[in-house]
């Protein structure tokens, strides 16, 4: 991607090949075996039999990140894995995507340690989050609709910037709004 | 002796249709996978979904007492909800009720010391598909509350 990045305008031709590349992408979104912990059980009934996430096109789990379309981050990320997981996306070709995948990779779950990354969101940016602890195998799935439902309506050739959280854009109870 | 029956058995092809006959066995099976767009399977009776406040079914009216307690038992405090009280009303006014789902983990724990009689104010619904493009979204309002996170449907 890097020699046509921000190289053309929205035009017909772009367009049309956007939709194409688009179907292409959602319909064979390869994901990542990147399991930390609990969720990482939901996230394998979702590929088994009874979910199937093969009827999304996304039931190749790569062992190898250069092989792979999606990262779901399922489970806690300390911060001892947190240069891993960061190194893992690098090696990830592009296009490339990130479900959070439960409370723990969402926010921090219930751990505001010392040891646990708050929010994988500081490390990688991420396309969808999918709320539960753990989500139910059918939430996995409708993350992965969600994305699908993204993908869609993204860019090929223009892509958007990627959004990394930090510790002030954190949005945080405060009362009424 | 031994080495002729092994020499049988490779020539047949006997492990091999032991093999395609287990296959074989299964495959008249109707298929075990549920269609999950489609059809939603029934959440189990205790099963805890995304928090949700109720009001009375037959009027609409608010059931919250803004009492604060859940936001007590929330053992992260992901909890803030705040109201007034309206001169010659008997129960306080909610005003806002804002809960953190990204953090958290649905132990029912606010639901559960909800002291509203005879309808629970504060339920664990049946609600699980939760994914969202920000975490600015995973901070519910009040609104949310009451009705619940819209859910998009499957348009492939």
């Amino acid at each position: 991607m890097g020699l046509i990045d921000h190289r053309f305008e929205d035009n017909f031709i772009t367009t049309s090949i956007d939709r194409v590349l688009n179907w292409a992408r959602e319909s064979s979104i390869w994901p990542m075996g990147f399991g930390l912990a609990c969720c990482a059980i939901e996230m394998m009934a979702a590929s088994a039999s009874r979910y199937d996430i093969a009827r999304f096109g996304a039931e190749v789990f790569r062992a190898s990140p250069r092989q792979s379309d999606l990262m779901i981050v399922a489970g806690t990320v300390t911060k001892k894995m947190a240069p891993v997981l960061r190194r893992l996306y690098d090696q990830m070709p592009e296009p490339k995507w990130v479900i959070s995948m439960g409370s723990c990779s969402n926010a921090g779950g219930p751990f505001p340690t010392y040891s646990v990354l708050q929010g994988v969101d500081k490390v990688v940016p991420v396309d969808v989050y999918v709320s539960g602890c753990p989500p139910r195998p059918e939430a996995l799935l409708y993350g992965l609709m969600r994305l699908q439902d993204k993908i869609r309506k993204e860019g090929t050739v223009l892509r958007k910037e990627r959004v990394i959280m930090s510790g002030d854009t954190e949005p945080t109870l405060d009362g009424s709004a | 002796m031994q080495t002729i029956i092994t020499f049988f058995k490779t020539i047949f092809l006997v492990d091999l249709l032991k093999g395609l006959w287990l296959t074989l066995k299964y495959t008249p099976q109707p298929a075990f996978t549920f269609q999950y767009p489609a059809e939603r399977r029934p959440t189990a009776p205790r099963f805890r979904g995304v928090l949700r406040l109720q009001t009375e079914p037959g009027t609409g009216a608010q059931t919250c007492i803004v009492c604060d307690q859940c936001a007590k038992a929330c053992p992260d405090d992901l909890i803030a909800l705040g109201g007034h009280r309206e001169p010659g009303q008997k129960i306080k006014v909610l005003d806002y009720f804002d809960f953190n789902l990204s953090r958290c983990s649905f132990c029912g724990l606010c639901a559960e010391v909800c002291p509203t009689k005879p309808i629970k104010a504060l339920i664990m619904s049946e609600d699980y598909e939760l994914g969202s493009y920000s975490r600015d979204t995973q901070i519910l309002r009040v609104d949310e509350m009451y009705d619940g996170v819209p859910i998009e449907q499957y348009t492939h």
